[in-house]
């Protein structure tokens, strides 16, 4: 996709080019899925709401009164991200009449928040089939001690007797295979009953 | 070098300054951002195995029992569907759902279905055939799949109808029709997916009285 610089995204949207619109949503999309997929602890409905509210704001502020430096726009747009996700927290836990320890960890370490309430049932499956098709047992224990036990890159090669490289190809070609096959595969709700199996 | 940054983000070792100028990165550059997800993706579907057992991680490889299984689940999959399909589809069903193809579809009843969080109210279809207006964030240069759900109370999930290759009427808005006469009473749910770009699905829940 051609990259569509924020000033001229800007501009666009304020003269009133629904297709810029469009095109500022494609473009922004995914980053924002990353920025807060890392700060709704897997809870995919919110992850949705807040991509989508993100963007409704982004695009209202750029219709009516604009933003100070265009040139920042993605800035601007992260910005407003990470204001809702936390706006979204607090009111959660406002509305919790007893004290929830996993949201106040959620709160406290956004990197740990994948553990929480994780529903990437899709993710989940696509990582069962990955597993099955590992050729060698150590790349599924390899898989396990990096994304799992978070263990540092070096000390797993060297407890497992790999180069560094040989550690960066096996990895290499899991990620590569997970996309494959999360692309090649529509997963449905009905996978939802595999699952527990 | 990207990648090491990737890996850093995901497992939450870079700084603040450094999250914040990685993540207006990823907003500017979506194919980088498709890239960083995926990774967040495999992170999070390894830990929801893990959940239930590590097993897997550590089983020994014995691949003719696994190919046997899925052989066998397969022939038993197309025995069953070929089954079904002769003995208990009617031949000529009414469709239940339907592309809004003409002007007259937006005279009749229509039902607007958004996603709004903290609402303690689900919307009603109205009876007849009614035309359903998806509110939300859509892409005009896509196609969207749009699929009808019953949702059981044992919460399985029954797919009524799919409509393929629907373009929404604008960045906001994607229509379908619906003949409510053919739903039982129960809860719906529209499932909107862009088709052939590996996202999750929207879920637009209504109820039929």
């Amino acid at each position: 996709m051609d990259f569509v610089p924020g000033g001229e995204l800007s501009r666009r949207i304020r003269e009133g080019d629904v297709s810029a619109e469009s095109e500022l949503i494609r473009q922004f999309e995914p980053g924002l899925r990353v920025l807060l997929r890392r700060r709704t602890g897997g809870d995919y409905g919110l992850l949705q709401d807040l991509v989508q509210e993100t963007l409704l704001v982004v695009i209202q502020r750029l219709r009516g009164a604009g933003i100070d430096d265009p040139q920042k726009l993605a800035a601007f747009a992260a910005q407003t991200a990470r204001n809702l996700a936390i706006a979204s927290l607090r009111k959660a836990e406002r509305q919790r009449t007893d004290v929830d320890s996993d949201a106040t960890e959620r709160n406290a370490d956004p990197a740990q928040s994948v553990e929480g309430i994780a529903a990437d049932v899709e993710a989940a499956l696509a990582v069962r089939a990955l597993l099955r098709e590992l050729p060698q047992p150590r790349d599924r224990l390899m898989l396990k001690r990096f994304y799992l036990d978070d263990h540092e890159k070096e000390i797993i090669c060297q407890e497992m007797d790999l180069t560094e490289a040989a550690f960066n190809q096996a990895l290499s070609r899991a990620r590569r295979r997970f996309r494959q096959i999360l692309e090649e595969r529509g997963f449905s709700k009905r996978d939802l009953l595999s699952l527990g199996t | 070098m990207k990648q090491e940054l990737i890996e850093q983000y995901v497992a939450g070792r870079l700084g603040e300054a450094e999250t914040q100028a990685f993540e207006e990165y990823c907003i500017a550059n979506p194919e980088f951002a498709r890239q960083v997800e995926y990774e967040q993706r495999l992170k999070a579907g390894i830990v929801q195995v893990a959940r239930g057992s590590t097993a897997e991680f550590v089983r020994s490889n014995n691949p003719l029992p696994w190919r046997l299984a899925a052989a066998a689940a397969v022939l038993l999959a197309v025995i069953s569907i070929v089954y079904a399909w002769n003995r208990l589809l009617p031949t000529h069903a009414p469709a239940i759902m339907a592309a809004v193809s003409a002007d007259d579809h937006r005279n009749g009843e229509s039902l607007r279905l958004a996603l709004v969080r903290g609402t303690e109210t689900t919307p009603a279809l109205q009876p007849g055939v009614v035309r359903i207006e998806i509110v939300g964030l859509f892409d005009p240069g896509f196609h969207y799949t749009v699929a009808l759900d019953r949702l059981e109370r044992n919460k399985n999930v029954e797919t009524m109808a799919t409509l393929y290759s629907q373009h929404p009427t604008s960045p906001t808005t994607l229509e379908v029709m619906v003949d409510s006469n053919q739903l039982r009473p129960g809860a719906y749910s529209l499932r909107v997916r862009k088709q052939a770009y590996g996202e999750d699905s929207l879920d637009f829940g209504f109820v039929k009285f």
